[in-house]
């Protein structure tokens, strides 16, 4: 062991030796390129697994994984409708460990679609987007947004039937906004139909252009996580330390080295929430070695296990090669998707387009509406905020089908047949839940004065609804998407 | 420094604005450029013209299923029209058409993507999401008495091609 640490070379790797002391282990990290991303020392609350159940780490994990798997899947992938069918297959029945490979980068898919939303609602939840989080928040809108395209874009490579039609149905909402709607069609089908140029264009999308940004956006949203002093905490935290989960206070001043560790040069420039300054008191800090290293390599152990295990377990799906003369029935597309599958039921242009783009903005918007930090780092922020939020929960869930039951009877195709479409685009499910989401939203915040609690309100109707329409979708509609029981 | 102002053919500020003008220029051009870049102006696509077989073959009352183009070819007392069968809501293709039901009173098709219902006699929406009717094309006869179906040329609900 010492010849293989004790020598020049190793020490020009390295630089530090293993550290001993928190001083060093506090070097370590600011010494080091890849632990230079973490702070060198980190709250005794942002270390707690109830303040962030790592998914912002599970997400990046996973995209890890994803990464890897897929440069290797590029081995034995070529994006041409005569071969990437019968790649698939390969990759299935011949290639060494090729199944497993698939499945991994399917289902880590699946997961980091999984985990970054979740992730989206435990920040919402903690109330950890107020300022100075408010941009970092519209980062993560738009993380979620390249992450869906990242999958769309992804299993539209096997052409199999699910990918043909989802194409084609993808492909065909874009083209629904006034003016440029058959423009932006051409441009993703680099022609008029689903064939080999569009297949291209996706793969160039998958594999280079969305995987780009969307590290791009993930660095600037990690460094804006350092900048703005870690994760978001309890303002009353420099007051009352906390109690129970991470190291003890004892432990933490045993290990603390008190005096100043790295002395800014730039001081009339570091301002606000830089990692020393701020509303914690330094005691309550641990050295981010190994206290936050070591639970970041478990997540990041677990991942792969369960991943590891899941890819043994179950084949990620392939259904048959894809048939431009006919779809499956029902043709369902992945889970994720099928909120939206069940909203363009109603209306494409209301359901496809406005809606999915009002909750985006609206998302977006969540942190420059509702400023008020008091309650920040905090879950669901008061008692009054868990009450809204399960008001507004129960309510969706009981809207949502009544809205339906209504539409099957009085929708304006029962009752005008011949009504333009703008009527129905007008008056529909989608987009009167929009509208009713919008309003009772505003509404709490006139009664309660309580921005927090019109911004709980607006998102636990956006999350709730976007569970039920999927449930929907997935177990309430059959052949000719028409209504089924779940058992039937 | 103000003299500087003096002499010369532009000032500071006009020379600035010719840089920063040249700059946006130099960006936003190229970003157009490759806009236009991406909209090809070859492709490679099936022609929206497809030759059928002699009239004679199609019995009366059939109805054909054509699949590079998808569309029907119905041939009735009349005589014969085409009725595409891609969904005009998001362009899947729509099953067969069956005959009438307790739903609805005439005979008609369903998508199965998101359940929109076609009459098969014009096209019509009878439920579910499509904005509008099936496309009708123009039937006609090619000098070599075979039926042919332009795609491209839409005709309304009432057109007949009569042999
Ligand atoms: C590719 C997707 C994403 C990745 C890899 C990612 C990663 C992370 C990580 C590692 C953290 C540190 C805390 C934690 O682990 O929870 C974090 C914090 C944060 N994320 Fe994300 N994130 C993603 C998407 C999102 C989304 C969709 C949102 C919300 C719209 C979001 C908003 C935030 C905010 C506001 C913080 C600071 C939270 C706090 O201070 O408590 N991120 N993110
Ligand atoms: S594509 Fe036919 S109903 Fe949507």
């Amino acid at each position: 062991m010492a010849k293989l640490t004790e020598n020049r070379f190793w020490r020009s790797l390295f630089r530090r030796p293993l550290p001993d002391s928190d001083l060093d282990r506090m070097l370590t990290m600011f010494s080091n390129f890849f632990l230079h991303i973490l702070p060198a020392k980190v709250h005794r609350h942002s270390l707690k697994p109830g303040a962030t159940w790592g998914l912002g780490v599970i997400s990046f994990v996973l995209f890890l994984v994803l990464i890897v798997t897929g440069v290797l899947l590029m081995f034995f992938y070529v994006p041409s409708v005569e071969r990437a069918y019968r790649d698939m297959k390969d990759l299935k029945y011949v290639v060494s460990y090729g199944v497993i490979l698939r499945n991994m980068h399917r289902w880590a898919a699946h997961g980091m679609v999984a985990a970054v939303f979740l992730h989206m609602v435990r920040v919402f939840f903690t109330g950890s987007y107020k300022p100075p989080r408010e941009f970092n928040w519209v980062l993560g809108i738009l993380l979620w947004g390249i992450t869906l395209l990242l999958s769309f874009t992804g299993y539209l490579l096997p052409w199999d039937q699910l990918a043909y039609w989802a194409i084609t149905v993808g492909t065909s909402i874009a083209s629904y906004p006034p003016w440029i709607g058959e423009k932006i069609r051409v441009l993703l089908l680099g022609g008029n139909i689903v064939g080999e140029s569009a297949l291209l264009r996706f793969y160039v999308l998958h594999v280079v252009f969305l995987p780009m940004v969307l590290m791009v956006l993930a660095a600037v949203h990690f460094w804006r996580v350092r900048k703005d002093g870690g994760i978001a905490r309890p303002i009353a935290l420099a007051l009352h330390p906390v109690a129970g989960g991470g190291p003890t206070s004892a432990e933490a001043t045993a290990r603390f080295v008190p005096g100043p560790l790295k002395t800014y040069t730039l001081v009339e420039l570091v301002r606000g929430t830089s990692p020393q300054v701020g509303i914690q008191a330094p005691e309550e800090e641990v050295p981010s070695w190994p206290h936050l290293t070591m639970r970041l390599l478990i997540v990041f152990e677990l991942v792969l296990v369960v991943l590891t295990a899941v890819s043994f377990l179950f084949d990620a799906p392939l259904l048959e090669q894809a048939n431009p003369v006919r779809p499956d029935n029902p043709a369902k597309a992945p889970w994720y998707f099928l909120g939206i599958q069940e909203l363009v039921s109603y209306s494409a242009l209301v359901g496809g387009v406005l809606v999915p783009a009002i909750a985006l903005l609206g998302l977006m918007s969540i942190p420059y509406m509702d400023r008020d930090r008091s309650d920040q780092g905090i879950w669901f922020g008061s008692p009054a905020g868990k009450r809204a939020a399960w008001i507004s929960f129960l309510l969706t869930v009981l809207v949502i089908p009544a809205l339906l039951f209504l539409d099957s009877r009085f929708g304006v195709r029962q009752v005008a047949p011949g009504a333009p479409q703008f009527f129905t685009d007008l008056l529909n499910p989608a987009s009167v839940l929009t509208t009713l989401m919008a309003v009772s939203s505003f509404l709490t915040w006139r009664a309660t004065r309580s921005r927090r609690l019109g911004a709980m309100v607006l998102f636990t109707a956006f999350v709730s609804a976007y569970l039920v329409f999927t449930v929907i979708g997935t177990y309430f509609r059959g052949p000719n998407w028409v209504w089924v029981w779940p058992w039937q | 420094m103000s003299e500087s102002k003096k002499g010369g053919i532009f000032s500071r500020r006009g020379l600035l604005g010719i840089g920063w003008f040249s700059f946006i220029v130099s960006m936003v051009g190229p970003a157009l450029a490759n806009i236009r870049f991406l909209f090809p102006n070859v492709v490679y696509e099936p022609p929206s013209r497809v030759k059928l077989g002699k009239p004679e073959e199609y019995a009366r009352g059939s109805a054909t299923f054509v699949e590079d183009q998808r569309f029907y070819l119905f041939r009735d007392g009349e005589g014969f029209r085409a009725i595409s069968a891609v969904c005009t809501h998001l362009r899947c293709t729509i099953n067969s058409f069956g005959p009438a039901d307790a739903e609805y009173g005439e005979p008609h098709a369903h998508c199965p993507c998101h359940g929109s219902v076609f009459a098969q006699k014009d096209g019509r929406v009878l439920k579910g999401p499509a904005p509008v009717a099936l496309e009708i094309y123009e039937v006609g006869l090619a000098p070599d008495g075979r039926l042919v179906v332009d795609t491209a040329r839409r005709v309304d609900a009432g057109f007949r091609f009569r042999v």
